[in-house]
């Protein structure tokens, strides 16, 4: 193809985000914009204590409060939920035990927050504290009280795999080398806080849910279970969301909460939560602990990996074995690693429970992985690229754990960020505290197998045609601002041949659009965009053979473009849209068009326990360099520029492409150098947005990105995810570049001032005392 | 969002019924910015009955810059002492200090006066009131025990105000209002070492305006942080030196975000005479790490705000000194 004719066609290809304009101007309405003056306020009353058995919850005073409509507690709810069906062990509000501080274990609906205030302040509420465990290791101790009965050991699941002969490729390597590293706990800090507008119908018995939800399909599986509800008197509806990145990637407590409260008030009940409580609802990425050894050729030749991971899960189970599976699974797919063996531990502490947040699960074990393959490069005098390039995989092919690959546009990445940085001129010749680092990731592109195994295709997605011309397509992905509504509309129109302006997008509305899994796993535009290229042509076909009909022709000479049939390729437009529009209407009235997508079985990963995880139809890939400056007295680090590739298959919408991988690399290094959770005894001492330090524009460097395009054989247009893949790649590339600066490792994230400045007060003390060892001998 | 407890505005015309109104309600406060007050204010740490509504007064806003020194009202805010370039020149530890202040949204409204008054803070302190009344309070609000230091009887929050150590460097001094007239005293005078009462100011009194002197040496404001934007300084210092004939003719160093208030570094004539070399540059480094006394109130380990103040003291002395012409 010619390179000025595809530049042309790329940008073409760049669509505003079909609702960024509403966003803009204020008009977009998020949860809590939504109309609530006749709402009942919602409040929640959370355990003062980590750990605990309920002696006494007397909500009576609260309750006798004038202006108290509705107060609930655990006894209003006897069922258990949770996002995996085989480990829901957690209330919406407590029974029995608490078991964080922050645990929901009442609920208010009040006619004004400050009465909603007052009655929680009237509950009575006293516990008959347990030991309670802070760390992984301290809820691992032999003598540690049981913070979930059936668990020993506080151990929620562990993990042993092991593939290839990693004995043998141990004894193969000239090098072996080991790495502990530790990554603080993180939260996702989306802006939007969480919000739930909840109303019961008392006449229809009908529940009507606005959330935040990325997930709507399992937040209403969540609530019929938990109300007691047949699913079909649910409704549940997502307005704007502001922002998910897995903070609301499974049924949350206070939605349930919201819609207990609803039902006891028969009305209808607004829940704003503090942006202390969105800290306190967490479900995040853990704090892990990695123990990491790797052997390598002289020559770059990675030979055997080992990996032992431990999660500090906190409370619940959540997503929990999901994510310790992932960590171990994505060792793989990335490089050619003749044999990994993977232990992990997920372990239970009184701490809020974690979740799924952007890369989940790959994003500490990568980060670990590259800082260990640059410390083993500079000690074999190898160039990081080239040890990546010793370890390429070639796609199609099937990693070790039986994952699929059949696109890799890695090598270009490589190619493209070690060019765009200048690395080979530069590298080694930076003034003092200037260095540069690079690192690779890569993510799934969708979760080849469901959560809940219905038998259904994993997406579908409904167009509607009507007389107007119109072309409305319903979809239940949740648009959370990644922009998966234009996604299908340019799938839709592309398909079809119309322009997008055409298309209108239907998303997120349980009553209306067809069943979506979520928005997570970065599945939306693989299967989703599938769908709906399923669905357009279907409807295609129908309009096709209106148009043939109209026009005398056989309906495979029919050609639709820029939204006008003709007959042959070079033939005149010879029947408008509309015109065919109205053709195939005739007899037919409405037409409606479904198209779906299922995963093949063969994707869907190995037969191993817990080989379901990480499998997917495609990964997508990412390089980036980093160009940092150190100031060696303050220890502040400052990203000068990254350069970042990511290999997306095709990029339907490089605009928004574009904007997600800045956005990962962005979230990567805020976990790089600020952001951690920080507990004094179980209490959330970060939780604002000033102690929860996300870069702000001060500390944001300017991201060039660079797209690959492999094009993958199954994806939509060949496209495969977009928005996780770069992200586990930014902090290692981060690291590593403070250790071509300074010649300093360091072993924990976030990269803080203070641990930068320890590291360097380490190393002159070392330094001094290998000079005075010289000396001396 | 946390709901405000009922309070009352008061809108005074000057500066005289300001300081009148403070006796009508049992616990009243002066507001300009509020970027400081409103957060305690809704974290339920102030319960005022009384805002007094600082913004219409006139004499507030006062900025005169004149041979003999310079008037800076107490309501001038922060984005203006960041831009005025009569400033930037004569008191440029003014200026980096107002610059490193916060987020441009909160230098628009913030005000000198405010900066100077700021809270003492503690991660302890700086809390939900369920997260405060989990933790049974502290010495600062409703309880009895400091959880930084639980065996002291003081509180040892933190002062945190950036403009604080640029003033005293610079040898400010402030006019304070009160029912009774209008006093003048050192800006030192109005801090003491304690974290639950910082403040001097008696009930009902006012700062109207920083007085700096017309004679200003060289001066420069650093602050350590996490954050190039929004974070509070983890150590603060602002240095003010004149050099004569390559020695230190007059040295004063203010430092801020390591105690319960800001202060001058002790010990600093004795470099007078001098040359600011890099003996000097230890000397100095090591008076600044023996008088801070940083403690456990912020994320960041007391350690590393005692080396970064240090560290910047260092930097900002061997700058100054280069400035004017003699090696450092």
């Amino acid at each position: 193809m010619n390179h000025a004719a595809t530049r042309a066609e790329a940008e073409r290809r760049r669509v505003p985000l079909i609702d960024g304009i509403e966003k803009v101007t204020g008009k977009a309405r998020y949860t809590a914009d939504l109309d609530h003056a006749d709402a009942l306020v919602g409040r929640i009353f959370r355990s003062p204590v980590s750990h605990g058995e309920i002696v006494r919850l007397d909500v009576s005073q609260a309750r006798a409060l004038d202006g108290v409509v509705a107060v609930v507690t655990g006894e209003d709810c006897p069922h258990t939920y949770g996002v995996l069906p085989v480990a829901m062990n957690e209330y919406p509000l407590a029974r029995g035990k608490v078991r964080y501080r922050g645990e929901p274990v009442a609920a208010v609906a009040a006619v004004d927050a400050e009465t909603a205030q007052r009655a929680l302040d009237l509950i009575a509420f006293d516990v008959r504290e347990l030991p309670a465990y802070y760390t992984a290791e301290a809820a691992r101790a032999p003598d540690a009280v049981l913070i979930h009965d059936a668990k020993p050991g506080n151990l929620e699941r562990q993990v042993h795999h092991s593939f290839g002969d990693v004995v043998g490729g141990f004894a193969a390597a000239d090098l072996v080398r080991e790495a502990t590293i530790d990554c603080a706990e993180v939260n996702h800090a989306q802006i939007e806080p969480h919000a739930a507008l909840a109303e019961y119908d008392p006449f229809s018995g009908r529940l009507t849910m606005q959330s935040v939800s990325q997930v709507t399909y399992y937040l209403h599986l969540m609530l019929a279970r938990c109300l007691d509800m047949e699913e079909s008197r649910i409704r549940v509806i997502k307005p704007f969301v502001g922002g998910g990145f897995g903070a609301r990637v499974e049924a949350l407590n206070f939605e349930i909460v919201t819609a207990l409260l609803a039902r006891a008030a028969q009305g209808k009940v607004m829940m704003e939560l503090t942006r202390e409580e969105n800290f306190l609802t967490h479900r995040a990425r853990p704090q892990t602990a990695m123990r990491i050894k790797l052997g390598m050729t002289r020559d770059g030749r990675m030979t055997a990996c080992e990996a032992q991971v431990t999660q500090r899960g906190g409370a619940y189970a959540g997503y929990g074995i999901i994510t310790i599976l992932y960590a171990g699974a994505l060792l793989h797919g990335l490089y050619d690693i003749p044999a990994v063996k993977y232990d992990g531990y997920r372990v239970y502490a009184n701490l809020p429970p974690c979740g799924a947040m952007r890369g989940h699960g790959g994003v500490t074990v990568r980060h670990a992985f590259e800082a260990l393959v640059d410390r083993m490069a500079r000690e074999l005098g190898l160039d990081p690229f080239d040890v990546r390039r010793r370890n390429l995989l070639k796609a199609p092919t099937r990693t070790l754990n039986d994952l699929t690959v059949n696109s890799y546009g890695l090598p270009e990445c490589l190619d493209l960020v070690e060019k765009a940085s200048g690395w080979r001129e530069r590298i080694g010749k930076l003034p003092r505290g200037k260095g540069l680092g690079m690192a690779c990731s890569h993510y799934v592109s969708g979760a080849a197998k469901p959560i809940h195994w219905t038998g259904e295709p994993h997406a579908t997605v409904n167009v509607k045609l009507d007389f107007d011309g119109g072309i409305t397509a319903l979809t239940g992905a949740a648009d959370i601002g990644q922009g998966s509504s234009t996604m299908v509309a340019i799938a839709v129109a592309d398909t079809l041949g119309v322009p997008i302006e055409r298309v209108r997008v239907v998303a997120g509305d349980s009553a209306v659009t067809p069943k979506d899994n979520g928005a997570y796993s970065s599945r939306i535009t693989y299967m989703v965009g599938n769908a709906a290229i399923d669905a357009a042509k279907n409807l295609k076909k129908i309009l096709v053979a209106a148009a043939a009909r109209k026009l005398d022709a056989q309906p495979e000479d029919v050609i639709c473009e820029g939204g006008a049939f003709r007959v042959g390729a070079h033939g005149q437009a010879a029947l408008s849209f509309d015109e065919a529009v109205r053709e195939a209407l005739v007899d037919e009235g409405t037409i409606t068009a479904k198209g779906t997508f299922t995963t093949p079985l063969e994707a869907q990963g190995g037969k191993h326990k817990g080989g379901a995880v990480g499998s997917t139809m495609g990964f997508s890939y990412a390089a980036q360099v980093c160009e940092v400056s150190v100031d060696e007295d303050t220890g502040e680090v400052r990203v000068d520029k990254v350069w970042v590739a990511l290999d997306c298959g095709r990029a339907i919408n490089p605009l928004a492409v574009e904007g997600q991988i800045e956005g990962a690399v962005w979230m990567g290094l805020g976990q790089a150098l600020s952001e951690q959770t920080r507990y004094l005894e179980g209490l959330p001492a970060h939780a604002s947005m000033l102690e929860y330090r996300v870069l702000t524009s001060a500390e944001s460097p300017p991201i060039e990105t660079y797209i690959v395009e492999s094009v993958d054989p199954n994806g939509p247009f060949g496209a495969k995810e977009a928005s996780e893949g770069a992200l586990a790649g930014a902090s290692p590339a981060l690291v590593n570049a403070i250790a071509n600066a300074l010649g300093i490792d360091l072993d924990e994230l976030p990269v803080t001032p203070d641990r930068v400045v320890d590291a360097i007060i380490e190393r002159r003390r070392r330094t001094r005392r290998d000079a005075m060892r010289k000396v001396a001998s | 969002m946390s709901p405000l407890a009922p309070f009352k505005v008061a809108r005074p015309r000057d500066v005289a019924e300001a300081v009148a109104l403070w006796g009508a309600a049992a616990d009243s406060r002066f507001i300009a910015g509020g970027t400081d007050l409103m957060v305690n204010m809704r974290r339920g740490v102030r319960r005022p009955e009384l805002l007094i509504d600082l913004t219409g007064l006139d004499a507030l806003g006062e900025f005169t810059i004149a041979k003999t020194g310079a008037r800076i009202g107490a309501g001038v805010t922060l984005a203006r002492l960041a831009r005025e370039p009569a400033i930037r020149e004569r008191y440029r530890a003014v200026t980096e200090a107002a610059e490193a202040i916060a987020g441009p949204g909160h230098r628009t409204v913030g005000t000198l006066g405010g900066n100077l008054c700021l809270d003492t803070r503690c991660i302890y302190y700086n809390q939900s009131e369920w997260w405060r009344s989990a933790n049974r309070y502290c010495l600062k609000h409703r309880g009895d025990v400091c959880h930084v230091a639980p065996q002291g009887k003081r509180c040892h929050a933190a002062f945190s105000g950036d403009l604080a150590p640029a003033m005293l460097a610079l040898g400010a001094e402030i006019e304070i209002a009160s029912p009774a007239g209008l006093r003048r005293a050192p800006l030192a005078d109005l801090y003491v070492e304690d974290g639950r009462a910082h403040l001097t100011l008696a009930p009902g009194e006012l700062i109207v305006c920083v007085v700096l002197p017309a004679a200003a040496p060289a001066s420069a404001y650093a602050k350590a942080r996490l954050r190039r934007g929004m974070d509070f300084p983890l150590a603060g210092v602002a240095v003010a030196l004149a050099m004569e004939g390559g020695a230190v003719a007059s040295l004063r160093v203010g430092l801020t975000g390591t105690n319960s208030r800001p202060f001058l570094l002790e010990g600093a004539d004795d470099f007078i005479g001098r040359p600011m070399d890099d003996a000097a540059l230890a000397r100095l480094d090591r008076l600044v790490q023996k008088q801070v006394q940083p403690m456990r109130t912020t994320l960041a380990s007391a350690n590393y705000r005692r080396v970064a103040a240090a560290a910047l003291a260092r930097r900002l002395a061997a700058r100054l000194a280069n400035d004017q012409g003699a090696t450092a």
